[in-house]
């Protein structure tokens, strides 16, 4: 027994190193936007190519906090980037709970309709939606950049397989007892599917935080714009970027990210120890 | 405002649903009715230049009660990704500036209005430089008036160059090649130099330039009075000239584009590199002492692709905003304005008199200014301009990769000739 | 003022089902189903159903966005089938999602299941780690490739100097471009496929696994019987995500190499971008749409029966 504990251990020592390893390769290049983002403009392009800068500048930096309104375009990003993923969250997970738990007629037809819109490149309705959000007065304005996404197809087709997954005598006896759809998905299925609405929701708010061309589109005053759009608004010398800057950029664009994810991820062990599995 | 009975029964149930509280108070005042008509303006000068536009358009504004401009500054990129959009549903900009081969696509769509009245009584149009207002013509028509025109020059290192012992800056192409070798090194002799001579895109070039440019030196054209004319004689005899240099000579890496070799050369590792004015402040900032000099001449002829910018009247401007539209115009062509437009921009005059001893001050516009007469516009009233480039880069493309020039060249006359039937 | 307003017979959006009729059985589930459609329902509709409808409508005319359009019948379709650019990219883009799609899958559920072992050292350093290509944004990312692999100044390339490999131009290269841009989208996506996955394993009852040790179970039997079927929901549902995502390749294909060398890496999705916003050739743009989004349907419906029969064995 006791030999077999200190063979794990080696076993996992390797283990940790191998994916330590594996994650280097895999973040390769995250390094290099983090360090070049403290690169000045000189050493970006030198030869031959460092990995960490010669001298490290918060120049970059400096140029973002200058040239953006810097706090309003993250403010915007939150409103937007949350505003979607609430509503996303409500709508989805309770088309999906019928989809998956209720019984009713062209059931599989209506989840195959959904799952077609998916199937069509945003880059086809783009203008038709546009049309739509510009009749109903909405651009520049937060309504008409959430309201397109308050619900979508991969929200509902990601949870509704979550939930027909979870096992049906979770709410069979509350059934039994009485209890309303209503009471069975808010106090039954939502608390077990903590797992997925977080990845669901981790998922909507970085796509819609990141995204370029919507808000772009959407918003012609500058004003409105999230940070992701605004970064297009520096540009150097013949439109090319300097890479530092852009690289602090996005760097800071990333961190509200990465911090939330990070809290998330915390949430998903949790959510593991609680429901008692493994 | 219309209103489709579908926005109707949107309005009432999203806002009815939840989103009435996600809804923010967006956009900033709009101009009151009364006033000043108010037109939006977009344009992509984003450096010194913008701020200097943006001068011009505030003293335009004070100048007078009758049109208010506003502009609301994106990048080129962003304009051409969201123009379609924004104007198919009203919310587009009255003028917009974009670089002039995109112009006829949008002209020939009805996304622009004509300008034909404009040139020809409009105050100041005449003063014109007629190359440049060559690139508004689509079909006849004007639909844009220059906000830049300018030929591609080459920038230099000149540190480089005196570790080679080069003092001349080469005027032919031979000597232009010479040159080249000269300051291709290939220190451990592995066949791939350490340092190349020229950095020559072969696809994506500045401005999608550099090939017009050396098929004019050869006397040949990519489209010629509306017909495809890349498969001529004089341009298989080019691109086998370049494709010789830089796969026997060595003088440049292949398959760079035109961004690829701004880097090559910022990093130290060209010497020369093809480019616009704005390569003066990337050779600043990388801290290369440059120089600028024209594109040298071809056996036949000295001429050099220009970068062209225009702007126009958007489809969605009434006939009094195109009438201050035209107005702003002509105060843009004035001659101090053009000159401080020039000095501003980095770019030479586009008009023909304003004096040359009013932008002297500026050693890049004076050197640019010296060279813009050999400049030509890119296939201007082309309305598949972007397909008939697809296809020029891909026979260069190859070409510099080994392949057949004459081959290559005649694949790319069928396609155009084909966007060009289009 | 505004351009032509795109209008076609008016159109209904899916009716939440139920209504005030009391026909005799199950009454009370439509109408609790209809509750809780109604709201997601009635937004994709308006938003996604209606300006699919007005995209359909499109792709029979000859529409730029702005000015007049006429209705051109089928040409736009039978475009898509005979022009040899089109072909191309449909080639190509089936391609990139041979490559794209099982490589994204695998590699997401393998880091998952180990990232799922609770005797891994430094499992939420590593689970965040993996995780920071998805949330990076992709035009950075881009250039952070970009910068490694060039030939001339790039570190990957300036390192394998040293070791004696050449590795050339791959982003300009006609055979090694496409699976260079997969590589970098698999790079992009695997963090978003294996936070999937690793949800997924986190509904699976951990008695099952008791259950199968105290049988005599190995490693590999417990992931074929247990981990895997568990799994179906999940890997239908991350497959076909996967797969539509390959299909619709187009944001690291701008930027990376905008189609090139010669149109190798050019794929539909780009072709749609290019006819609608480079050429303003809307219609046709729209009739492409269409024909991807039947060609992206048939192969989920494969999936999805596979799936099914597979699940109907268990």
């Amino acid at each position: 027994m006791r030999r077999n504990r200190t063979r794990s251990l080696v076993l996992r020592l390797v283990g940790a190193l191998l994916m330590a390893a594996a994650t280097f390769a895999l973040l390769l290049p995250v390094i290099i936007i983090v360090l070049t983002a403290f690169k000045p403009t000189a050493e970006v392009n030198a030869f031959p190519p460092t990995l960490a800068p010669g001298t490290w500048t918060l120049d970059n930096f400096t140029r973002i906090f200058t040239e953006l309104p810097f706090a309003r375009l993250i403010g915007n990003s939150f409103v937007f980037a949350g505003g979607v993923t609430l509503c996303a969250l409500v709508f989805d997970s309770l088309v999906a709970y019928a989809l998956a738990r209720i019984d009713f007629a062209g059931k599989r037809l209506l989840l195959i309709a959904i799952i077609g819109t998916l199937m069509i490149p945003f880059q086809a309705t783009l203008i038709p939606v546009y049309q739509l959000v510009a009749d109903l007065g909405w651009v520049n304005t937060f309504a008409g950049l959430i309201a397109p996404r308050a619900a979508d197809a991969f929200g509902i087709f990601f949870l509704r397989q979550f939930f027909v997954s979870l096992p049906q005598d979770l709410d069979s006896a509350a059934r039994i007892d009485g209890a309303s759809e209503w009471r069975v998905f808010r106090s039954i299925v939502l608390p077990n599917a903590v797992p997925a609405l977080l990845t669901l929701g981790i998922f909507t708010f970085v796509n819609n935080w990141n995204d370029l061309l919507w808000p772009l589109i959407f918003t012609t005053d500058a004003e409105m714009g999230t940070i992701t759009s605004g970064l297009t608004l520096l540009t150097g010398p013949g439109g090319i970027i300097p890479y530092g800057v852009m690289m602090a950029g996005s760097l800071i664009a990333v961190l509200p990210l990465a911090i939330l994810f990070l809290l998330v991820q915390r949430r998903f062990i949790e959510s593991v120890a609680t429901t008692g599995l493994k | 405002m219309k209103k489709s009975w579908m926005s109707a029964v949107a309005l009432g149930v999203v806002a009815g649903v939840s989103l009435a509280g996600c809804s923010g108070q967006g956009g900033s005042g709009e101009g009151s009715s009364g006033g000043p008509a108010t037109l939006t303006f977009w344009h992509g000068y984003t450096e010194a230049d913008g701020d200097v536009l943006q001068s011009i358009i505030d003293d335009f504004n004070a100048s007078q009660e009758d049109v208010k401009i506003e502009t609301e500054v994106k990048t080129w990129a962003v304009i051409d990704d969201t123009l379609l959009t924004s104007l198919s549903g009203g919310n587009g900009p009255d003028i917009v500036a974009m670089p002039a081969e995109r112009l006829p696509v949008y002209a020939a769509k009805d996304a622009l209005k004509s300008l034909d009245g404009f040139y020809a009584d409009g105050e100041n149009a005449d003063a014109i430089n007629d190359a440049a207002a060559e690139m508004e013509e689509v079909e006849g028509s004007k639909y844009g008036v220059p906000t830049g025109f300018v030929p591609l020059s080459v920038f230099y290192n000149k540190a480089l160059f005196a570790e080679a012992g080069v003092t001349e800056f080469p005027t032919t192409w031979d000597e232009w090649v010479a040159t080249a070798e000269k300051l291709t090194i290939d220190e451990d002799g592995d066949g791939t130099p350490e340092q190349y001579g020229l950095a020559l895109a072969d696809h994506e070039t500045v401005a999608n330039g550099v090939w017009p440019s050396l098929f004019y030196g050869n006397g040949g054209a990519i489209v010629d009075g509306g017909e495809a004319a890349i498969d001529s004689p004089e341009n298989v005899e080019a691109l086998t000239y370049w494709a010789d240099a830089v796969n026997t000579g060595k003088i440049s890496p292949t398959g760079l584009s035109g961004i690829d070799t701004d880097e090559l050369y910022s990093s130290g590792k060209a010497a020369m590199t093809i480019g616009g004015p704005w390569m003066s402040f990337v050779s600043a900032d990388a801290g290369i002492d440059y120089g600028i000099a024209a594109i040298p001449a071809g056996p036949v002829d000295q001429a050099s692709s220009a970068i062209g910018v225009s702007m126009a009247v958007t489809a969605q401007a009434d006939d009094a905003a195109q009438a201050g539209a035209e107005a702003f115009f002509s105060y843009f062509f004035s001659p101090e304005v053009a000159a401080e437009w020039s000095l501003g921009s980095g770019w030479p005059p586009l008009t023909d008199d304003v004096d040359p001893a009013a932008v002297a001050e500026n050693p890049t516009v004076a050197a640019l200014t010296e060279i813009a007469p050999t400049s030509r516009a890119l296939l201007p009233g082309v309305v598949n301009s972007s397909d008939v480039l697809a296809a020029m880069d891909e026979a260069t493309q190859k070409a510099l990769a080994g392949g057949d020039p004459a081959e290559l060249l005649a694949a790319a006359q069928e396609k155009i000739e084909a966007s060009l039937a289009d | 003022m505004t351009a032509t307003q795109q209008r076609s017979r008016p159109y209904r959006p899916p009716a939440p089902l139920g209504g005030r009729r009391r026909p005799p059985g199950g009454t009370r589930r439509r109408t609790t189903a209809a509750l809780f459609l109604g709201p997601g329902l009635l937004i994709l509709a308006l938003f996604t159903g209606w300006p699919m409808v007005s995209a359909l409508r499109l792709s029979f005319t000859d529409a730029s966005g702005f000015g007049q359009e006429e209705f051109v019948g089928l040409d736009n379709y039978s475009r898509v089938f005979t022009d040899p650019q089109i072909v191309q990219a449909l080639g190509n883009t089936a391609l990139y999602a041979v490559l794209f799609t099982p490589a994204a899958v695998a590699l997401a559920l393998a880091l998952a299941l180990l990232l799922n072992r609770t005797d891994l050292l430094g499992r939420g350093f590593f689970r965040t780690a993996l995780f920071l290509p998805f949330i990076v944004s992709l035009a950075v990312a881009a250039f952070a490739w970009q910068y490694l692999l060039d030939p001339q100044i790039g570190l990957v390339n300036y390192w394998l100097r040293g070791a004696g490999i050449r590795l050339g131009n791959v982003l300009q290269d006609p055979v090694l471009a496409m699976p260079t841009v997969a590589l970098v989208a698999v790079w992009k996506s695997f963090g978003f496929y294996m936070v999937i996955f690793l949800a997924g394993l986190q509904d699976i009852p951990g008695s099952l696994y008791e259950a199968a040790k105290m049988d005599g179970a190995g490693a590999w039997r417990r992931f074929a019987s247990i981990t895997l079927p568990q799994l179906a929901n999940t890997t239908t549902f991350v497959v076909i995500v996967a797969l539509i995502a390959a299909l619709q390749a187009f944001d690291q294909i701008y930027v990376l190499t905008g189609g090139g060398p010669y149109r190798s890496t050019q794929t539909v999705v780009m072709e749609i971008y290019e006819s609608g916003f480079k050429d303003l050739d809307l219609g046709f743009a729209s009739a492409l749409s269409y024909v991807l989004l039947v060609i992206t349907l048939v192969l989920s419906l494969l999936q999805f029966l596979v799936a099914g029969r597979r699940a109907e064995r268990d």
